[in-house]
C-alpha cells in the first residue's frame, strides 16, 4: 500500500471521518479538528500503523502531510 | 437607544449610525494570510442578510439556533443574525466531539443548526435523536440536501440586506454557553441583551481600547472570552477586531502581530507557555512595535510568563479573571493598578467580591475560602437552562459562588488557590471528569474509570485517568490510541487524557461514589486525608 494511502486510513480513523482526503499539501487547516491537541494522537496512531517511533524534535515543526510523509518514508527505511 | 438594548444593533446598526460604517469592524486573515476587511456597515447588511434568512424560515424570538463552525466570517454574520431576531444563540467549540455537539443541542432544544458539511457529517449517527432540531444550514453546500438540511449561500442570495431589529427589552436571552461542572452533563448558562453594559465597561476600564486600536482575541467563539471579547464587547463601542483562520504556530501569530500591527493581544496562559518554548524562533525576529500590551484569560497567569512577556517582548501583561456565569471581567490585572505578579488583581468597578469560609465571610486577609461576587451585575447569568436547582445553588444569600478557591491580601489583591471542585482546567478551558468517565466506559474494554486533573508545565493542568479494564484483558498502545480517538471524537481534544493509570479497583465512598479526591491525592504523593468512607 502506498504510504499516502495508507496515511489517509489513519486519518480516517484518528478523525473518524471516511471522506477525509489528504495530499502532500494539506495542513493542519485543512482537517477538522486537527489541533495541537489532537495532533499527539494522530503521531501515536501514526507509529502503531507503520510500526515506527518519532523523536519528539522531528514532528514538532511538521508544516503539512508532505513533511510528514517524508518523515515516513525515511523511518521506514531505516 | 433605551429601548433598544440588542447587542447586535449595538454592534452594526448604532455603530454606522455615529459615524463608523466605513470604519473596519472585522479584518479577517486567513490560514493563508490573505486578507479581507469588513466595514461596520458591512457587518450590518451581513448581519441584515443572515436575520432575513432566518426570518424567512420562521425563526425568531426565544428559538436556540446554534453554530457549529471553526472560526469564519460567517460565525460573526450569523451570530449577530440571531441576535438581532431575538433568538438565543448558541456557539459551540469547532473540535467538540459528537457527543459534546449532542448533549448541548438536545439540552437546548435547539431549532436551527448552523454548520458546514464536514462537521455535519460527525454528527450523522446522532442527528436523529435531536426531535426538536428542524432546520440545519450548511455555510459550504451549493444545494439542498432536502428540506431541512439547506444550502445557507442560495437562501442568503434571496436575502434582502434590509432588515429593522425590533425594540429588544434587556432581559431578552441573548447568549447560551455551556460548563463543565463535578458531576452530570455541561449546564446551559444562559445571558441577556443587558448583559453588554458591563462588557462594556470592562472594555474601557481593563482593556482600555482606543478608537484606533487593532485588538486580537485568540480564544475561539465557542468559549465566553472569544464571543464577549472576540465579538460583542468591542464591536458595540465601535473598535476594531482582528481575527485569524490559522492554528496556534509561534511564527504565524507574531507574524500576524506584526504585519496586522495588532495594538491590544488577548490570549491564554498556555499559548503563552508555547511561545515560551519555542522562543528561539521569534525573539527578535519580528517588529511589535505597534503593540501595546497584552492580556491573559482562563487560568492563573505565572507570574514566569509575565517576566518573559517583559523580558522578551518588552511588553506588560494583564491577567484576567471571569467565568462563563459572570459574563465578563470580575477581578482583574490592568494598566494603572500596580501588578502583583501571580495575583488575578482586584475586582472592577461595581464588583464587590468577598473570601467565605463555611458559609461565613472572611474578613482576615490571607484566608484561603470560597470566591463569591455579590450578584446584580448586569452580565451576571440569568439561569442554567432547564436546571433552576442548580442555579439557586449557586448563590448563597446575596453573593455568587463561583467555584474557585482564592484569597485576598491586605491590599484587596486577589490570589487563586484552586478549583474547589473536581472540573479540570486543561490548556484554559473546563473540562468536567464525569463526561470524560462517561466516554471511558464507553469502551468494552474498561469497566471503571475515573479521571483528576494533575498539575501540567504547558497545560495547566492535564487529564489523568485511573481505569479497570475487564478481567483478562492487558493495557497497551493500541488501547491507549483507541481512549484518546474516542474521547476526542466524542468529546473534544481537550477532554483527551495525557495519562492513563490501571487500577484493580477505584477508591469510591459507600454511596459508590468515585472518590476523586484520593485518587489525586495519591497521584500527587499527598496526604490521603479522610478515608474513613472508603469503601474499596
Amino acid at each position: 500500500m502506498e504510504i499516502l494511502e495508507q496515511l489517509t486510513e489513519v486519518f480516517q480513523m484518528v478523525f473518524e471521518d471516511d471522506e477525509i482526503e489528504i495530499d502532500r499539501h494539506t495542513t493542519a487547516n485543512d482537517i477538522d479538528g486537527w489541533d495541537s491537541m489532537s495532533h499527539m494522537t494522530l503521531l501515536m496512531a501514526i507509529e502503531e500503523d507503520f510500526e515506527i517511533e518519532f523523536e519528539e524534535w522531528e514532528v514538532i515543526d511538521l508544516s503539512d502531510v508532505g513533511e510528514l510523509i517524508d518523515l515516513i518514508t525515511e523511518k521506514l527505511s531505516e | 437607544m433605551n429601548s433598544q438594548q440588542n447587542i447586535a444593533v449595538l454592534c452594526t446598526t448604532y455603530q454606522c449610525q455615529q459615524g463608523n460604517a466605513h470604519k473596519t469592524a472585522l479584518r479577517w486573515v486567513d490560514a493563508d494570510f490573505t486578507c479581507a476587511d469588513y466595514t461596520f456597515a458591512a457587518l450590518e447588511q451581513q448581519s441584515n442578510r443572515y436575520a432575513n434568512v432566518l426570518k424567512n424560515l420562521g425563526y425568531g424570538k426565544g428559538d436556540r439556533i446554534f453554530l457549529y463552525l471553526p472560526p469564519m466570517p460567517e460565525v460573526y454574520f450569523s451570530f449577530l443574525a440571531i441576535l438581532k431576531r431575538q433568538a438565543v444563540a448558541g456557539l459551540l467549540f469547532s473540535n467538540f466531539g459528537r457527543s459534546a455537539v449532542f448533549d448541548r443541542l438536545s439540552d437546548a432544544g435547539a431549532k436551527v443548526l448552523i454548520t458546514k458539511q464536514s462537521l455535519l457529517r460527525r454528527m450523522r449517527d446522532v442527528i436523529d435523536g435531536l426531535p426538536a432540531l428542524e432546520m440545519i444550514l450548511l455555510v459550504d453546500a451549493d444545494q439542498d440536501e432536502d428540506e431541512s438540511v439547506r444550502s445557507l449561500p442560495i437562501l442568503l442570495a434571496q436575502a434582502s440586506d434590509e432588515y429593522e431589529t425590533p425594540p429588544t427589552a434587556p432581559d431578552t436571552p441573548s447568549v447560551l454557553h455551556y460548563t463543565s461542572g463535578s458531576t452530570g452533563k455541561p449546564k446551559g448558562v444562559l445571558h441577556v441583551h443587558g448583559g453588554i453594559s458591563h462588557q462594556q465597561q470592562t472594555v474601557k476600564e481593563v482593556l482600555q481600547l482606543e478608537s484606533d486600536d487593532l485588538f486580537w482575541c485568540t480564544a475561539d467563539h465557542g468559549w465566553v472570552t472569544g464571543t464577549t471579547y472576540g465579538i460583542t464587547a468591542p464591536w458595540s463601542l465601535g473598535h476594531s477586531l482582528v481575527q485569524f483562520g490559522g492554528l496556534f504556530n509561534a511564527e504565524h501569530w507574531f507574524r500576524l502581530v506584526e504585519e496586522q500591527k495588532i495594538t491590544v493581544w488577548y490570549t491564554a496562559p498556555t499559548a503563552l507557555r508555547m511561545l515560551m518554548r519555542e522562543e528561539d524562533k521569534i525573539k527578535g525576529k519580528f517588529d511589535l512595535s505597534a503593540l501595546k500590551r497584552m492580556y491573559s484569560v482562563g487560568e492563573p497567569l505565572n507570574p514566569e510568563i509575565i517576566h518573559w512577556v517583559k523580558r522578551t517582548l518588552d511588553k506588560d501583561i494583564y491577567d484576567t479573571w471571569f467565568q462563563t456565569e459572570t459574563g465578563a471581567h470580575m477581578i482583574v490585572n490592568r494598566p494603572g493598578l500596580p501588578v502583583k505578579p501571580g495575583s488575578m488583581g482586584k475586582p472592577v468597578s461595581g464588583i464587590q467580591a468577598a473570601i467565605f469560609v463555611d458559609g461565613e465571610r472572611s474578613q482576615t486577609p490571607g484566608t484561603i475560602g470560597s470566591l463569591c461576587l455579590k450578584k446584580g451585575w448586569p452580565s451576571m447569568f440569568v439561569s442554567y437552562l432547564n436546571m433552576p436547582e442548580a442555579y439557586a445553588a449557586k448563590f448563597k444569600g446575596d453573593f455568587y459562588e463561583s467555584g474557585d478557591l482564592a484569597k485576598v491580601d491586605a491590599d484587596g489583591y486577589y490570589w487563586f488557590v484552586g478549583r474547589g471542585d473536581d472540573v479540570m482546567n486543561p490548556s484554559g478551558h473546563l473540562v468536567g471528569p464525569f463526561e470524560v468517565e462517561s466516554a471511558l466506559l464507553e469502551l468494552p474494554e474498561i469497566i471503571d474509570a475515573a479521571v483528576i486533573g494533575a498539575p501540567d508545565p504547558l497545560l495547566y493542568e492535564k487529564v489523568v485517568a485511573f481505569i479497570t479494564l475487564k478481567p483478562g484483558l492487558a493495557w497497551d498502545r493500541k488501547l491507549e490510541i483507541k481512549c484518546r480517538i474516542h474521547i476526542s471524537n466524542r468529546l473534544s481534544p481537550i477532554a483527551v487524557p495525557s495519562e492513563y493509570h490501571l487500577r484493580e479497583s477505584l477508591p469510591k465512598n459507600r454511596s459508590g461514589k468515585i472518590m476523586r479526591r484520593v485518587l489525586k491525592a495519591d497521584y500527587l504523593g499527598e496526604d490521603l486525608g479522610d478515608i474513613s468512607t472508603l469503601e474499596v
